[in-house]
């Protein structure tokens, strides 16, 4: 899902040609960002978009041949002088005088010519890697590429893929060697994913007419560099210093001859504003707010030893589980530090829950980009693959990271608990400079593992993700100032973080302290549960089945199969009764029906009916089936298909415990189901018991920071 | 041992008043420290020299009355427009055709006028915990007020002995009181100043800059004419186009938050709210107020 969706998009015809554009935000001031076409879309601007388009208003366009723009085939239609007509006409079509414009690679050509011939619509021009002529130092591939055009070499690897003939019959082979070679930054897999998919939308054929036409007509060199010299507009150019594509000594050039300011990006490639998103945001915005003068705002400064103690606590909006579990630290937080004051940045259903407690939400927390919906978004029937989820979401968590990080820097909070809030962790280990306040990273899982079904492939990628984490967290030990493992070190999975890689169990009992776990609310004592089921309206000898699928929309599947189940098992337990819990996504009314058969939307303080019930049926979260552990309940739980935290971790941990009935969604029939239901309501159990404290031991390891 | 040695010290002539005045650094723009009530001299910006003129151009000067500067007794060289007529006489023995113009407390008053009336000189204003003739309701300064009124009978300040005074004795404002107690009432007058705790060092060097002038000076700056009334405040605000910016303790015991935040309104500042400061957050909040002028100053650019 993408992090910010446009206000407006549409259509300019150029002759014939359509050009997409979008439109963000409503400030003032225009952005428009140009990508370098046609090897790449607009897309390639997503970690930019939703920051700048908080501030400012941002115009985006598909450079012909690629995205939503046409796609002509000669070289004819792709010189710069169509490219530079296309961009005015943009301008033009969203109403927009002028404009600052941002550029990439060789589309700063195009902004330089722009700048000089409609000096009005210009503003300002921030160039990001900048490909323009004769500056600086050429890249010796580039010149021997152009050398041997027209050449066909059979078996061409690398660089000499870069022919006419080697784009046009070897597209994929060409992009793929591109952008690795572009990507010199490690663990950069899923910048090359997103580069290469965004230049197949286009085809070798357009690409290698866009490479003719990019060098007709050449300016001569030194009408090139009186039109940078005298461009009359501010410029910011920002340039990784590893850039194989535009040599640094290219960007240093340009920045000479425009006057321009310099942000040099040490140890990055040429796809800076993908891969370094955070630090090239900052430095748009430093740049632009500067050319709009100052904000007339008022600011709030506290002396130290004024400031009451304050807590940022950002909470996973992914599953229900992370909200209850951090109220619950914060509660006890609250008696160890009585005047403590604690700000939330959450979003929906973490907000759900922290309205109904009282808790201060952050205002800004209404600017985030719904994770939620991201993970609904890729969860197709009973099957998440979560780690895939979480790769894609890399816009998402770049557009809150960059909401949080400014939230800490106004807020002057002592000290940030991030409950899985990935984005602050790995963006503050990216960026550390960046770090305010103490942290305290908190988790109920460590290490990413393959699915079977993922393949080598699979297998490479999260043993990558891992070793990028553990190389954070060896090169920044502050930027974790605490590490809190939901659970215990028996619960961590005996696996390795990947080849070559340390154990999870040991890294973590290295790296952590242990909470254990922590329940949200105290199960209730087994002389209570007959008084309490009375309370809830159970009846006498009635076995209550209670069917839930937490906060999101992923679990309509499972609800309808085990619904299917109902009549079959209530034919042989006579005494079952099945209460349904669809949740905030589901509709109740949209699910099948039966006499006897109860759905609820929502059930207030679930947790109580869930420890007096007679039988669960769950998914495979964690949250869920230890509460059930906790409250020593029956239970079957269904991991959803290439969930490996479902399938792997939290598994491991349950059976460690003895606890629940573990059942493919896949295999599982009604029929089955409805046996399970009839073996398992009742039944006792004889799990290992859970702690009670898990609450109190958090907050005291978190307060030792306070 | 001072952190920064001026590059120049020297004096200007104006209608018969000796002032000093001291250059630092190099850079662009050009800072001009205004003095304040005569009660301290130019030291008070001892902490923002050092690290203003790595970046700018810095200069101070004393006003009449302590530091560097004679020590009239008549009121004349003590009026507001006197004040500004030193101003533009240190710029130009300084040959500043323009700065940035930083004034405390009283000072805000000539920054504003020297804005308001020549605006070729000003590239910018601030304002720190001004004390100017706009509304800001009633304090237990203004409870007590009585500057004419007879001598009071009050205890010695508890501040050499690091407590607090009662707010009753607000009433050693008071013309007599200079005249007769003028340690006391230094002592009396920058613990309510620096009401932040752990003050001492700042309260010590003010008492300390105190005494090197009198009570009698004290009184000739009294005079008619050395604070401008709300109209003429109000007036100067209407004209004032220089970009500004005002910074207030919230809770400054001299000149309360609500006169910073008016006046921020008035001539369209920004405005910066030290919470838990007092009166003279230079010296109790250095680095604040430091990163604060930069900030300011650097947007001018």
């Amino acid at each position: 899902m993408r992090a910010l969706h446009p206000d407006q998009s549409g259509y300019v015809d150029r002759d014939g040609v359509p050009i997409y554009f979008e439109v963000f935000g409503a400030g003032e001031l225009t952005l428009l960002l140009v990508p370098p076409s046609p090897i790449t879309h607009s897309r390639i601007w997503k970690a930019l978009i939703p920051y700048l388009a908080r501030q400012y208003r941002v115009v985006t366009l598909d450079g012909r041949g690629n995205g939503g723009s046409g796609r002509p085939t000669e070289t004819a239609a792709h010189t710069r002088a169509q490219n530079e007509r296309d961009i005015v006409a943009v301008l033009d079509a969203t109403g927009t005088a002028a404009a600052v414009v941002i550029a990439h690679c060789h589309a700063n050509w195009w902004a330089v010519d722009i700048a000089a011939e409609h000096p009005d619509r210009v503003l300002a021009l921030v160039a990001i890697e900048p490909g323009v002529p004769y500056l600086g130092l050429p890249q010796p591939h580039w010149v021997e590429a152009a050398r041997r055009w027209d050449e066909v070499i059979e078996d061409a690897t690398g660089w000499e893929l870069c022919t006419r003939h080697g784009i046009v019959n070897e597209h994929r082979k060409w992009v793929e060697f591109f952008f690795g070679a572009q990507l010199v930054e490690p663990h950069s897999t899923k910048q090359h994913e997103d580069a290469v998919s965004w230049a197949l939308e286009s085809t070798g054929e357009i690409l290698a007419a866009g490479e003719e036409a990019a060098d007709l007509d050449p300016p001569a060199r030194e009408d090139f560099e009186r039109r940078c010299r005298e461009l009359g507009v501010p410029v910011l150019v920002v340039h990784g210093d590893r850039d194989v594509c535009q040599h640094i000594e290219r960007g240093r050039a340009f920045a000479e001859l425009t006057g321009g300011d310099l942000v040099v990006i040490e140890g990055a490639g040429h796809l800076t504003i993908a891969r370094e998103p955070v630090r090239v945001n900052r430095a748009i915005r430093a740049f632009v707010d500067r050319l709009k003068g100052p904000d007339v705002k008022t600011q709030h400064w506290t002396r130290g030893l004024s400031r009451p103690k304050r807590v940022l606590y950002v909470s996973s909006p992914i599953g229900l589980g992370h909200a209850r579990r951090d109220v619950a630290i914060v509660k006890e937080l609250r008696k160890l530090e009585p005047d403590l004051q604690v700000d939330w940045l959450a979003q929906d259903p973490v907000t759900r829950v922290l309205k109904a407690e009282g808790e201060t939400i952050h205002p800004a927390s209404r600017w985030l980009a719904s994770e939620s919906a991201h993970i609904a978004s890729e969860a197709a029937g009973h099957d998440l693959h979560c780690f895939q989820a979480l790769r894609n979401m890399d816009e998402i968590l770049v557009a809150n990271f960059m909401i949080f990080q400014e939230v800490v820097e106004e807020g002057l909070y002592d000290l940030v608990i991030s409950d899985e809030a990935w984005d602050i962790d790995h963006f503050w280990h990216e960026n550390p400079e960046l770090k305010r306040g103490s942290h305290v990273w908190m988790t109920d899982f460590v290490g990413y593992l393959p699915m079977p079904d993922g393949g080598e492939r699979e297998a490479f990628l999260t043993s990558d993700y891992n070793a990028e984490m553990i190389e954070h967290v060896a090169r920044f030990p502050r930027i974790r100032d605490r590490a809190v493992f939901v659970g215990n070190a028996d619960d961590v999975i005996p696996e390795s973080f990947g080849p070559g890689l340390p154990k999870i169990r040991e890294w973590t009992e290295d790296h952590f302290g242990f909470s254990g776990y922590i329940t949200g609310f105290t199960p209730p004592d087994p002389r209570d549960i007959e008084g309490m089921r009375e309370e809830l309206g159970f009846a006498p000898g009635e076995k209550v089945v209670v069917v839930t699928v937490g906060g999101s929309g992923v679990g309509r599947a499972l609800l309808e199969k085990v619904i299917a189940a109902y009549p079959l098992a209530k034919a042989k337990l006579p005494e079952l009764r099945m209460l349904v819990v669809a949740g905030p996504r589901i509709v109740p009314e949209s699910l099948p029906s039966h006499d006897g058969l109860e759905v609820h939307g929502y059930i207030d303080r679930l947790y109580r009916h869930l420890s007096v019930c007679d039988l669960a049926v769950v998914q495979g979260g964690l949250t869920t089936t230890m509460e059930l552990t906790a409250a020593r309940r029956p239970f079957l739980y269904f991991p959803l298909r290439n969930h490996f935290e479902q399938n792997f971790h939290v598994r491991y941990r349950l059976d460690r415990y003895g606890a629940g009935r573990c059942l493919d969604f896949a295999g599982t029939g009604p029929d089955e189901i409805a046996d399970a239901i009839v073996a398992g309501a009742g039944r006792e159990v004889s799990y290992l018991p859970v702690e009670t404290d898990g609450a109190l031991r958090a907050a005291e390891l978190v307060a030792e920071l306070l | 041992m001072r952190a920064a040695r001026p590059i120049v010290q020297g004096q200007v002539h104006q209608d018969g008043v000796t002032l000093g005045y001291e250059l630092f650094g190099a850079g662009e723009p050009t800072i001009l420290l205004l003095p304040t009530w005569t009660v301290i001299h130019s030291r008070f910006w001892k902490l923002q020299v050092p690290y203003l003129a790595r970046h700018y151009r810095v200069i101070t000067y004393d006003g009449p009355g302590n530091g560097l500067s004679d020590r009239p007794l008549a009121a004349a060289p003590y009026h507001h427009s006197a004040q500004v007529a030193y101003a533009r006489a240190v710029l130009d023995a300084t040959d500043t055709s323009r700065a940035v113009v930083v004034g405390l407390s009283m000072a805000a008053n000539w920054a504003l006028e020297l804005a308001a009336t020549h605006p070729d000189r000003v590239a910018g204003l601030v304002a720190i915990c001004p004390s100017v003739a706009l509304p800001a309701g009633r304090t237990a300064r203004s409870d007590h007020f009585g500057p004419l009124d007879p001598l009071p009978e009050l205890s010695p300040s508890a501040v050499p002995a690091g407590r607090r005074d009662p707010a009753a004795h607000w009433a050693k404002y008071n013309l007599e009181y200079w005249r007769k107690h003028h340690e006391d009432f230094l002592w009396f007058f920058f613990g309510q100043a620096f009401n932040e705790p752990h003050s001492t060092k700042p309260i010590e060097d003010a008492v300390g800059w105190g005494l090197e002038t009198s009570g009698e000076v004290l009184v000739a700056h009294h005079g008619p004419g050395s604070y401008p009334d709300e109209a003429t405040v109000r007036h100067w605000c209407e004209q004032v186009s220089a970009p500004a910016l005002v910074m207030h303790g919230d809770i400054d015991q001299v000149s309360p938050l609500a006169r910073g935040r008016l006046l921020a309104e008035l001539v369209g500042a920004q405005l910066v709210v030290l919470e838990g400061s007092g009166h003279v957050p230079l010296a109790r909040d250095p680095v604040r107020v430091n990163r604060a002028l930069r900030e300011f100053v650097d947007r001018l650019m």
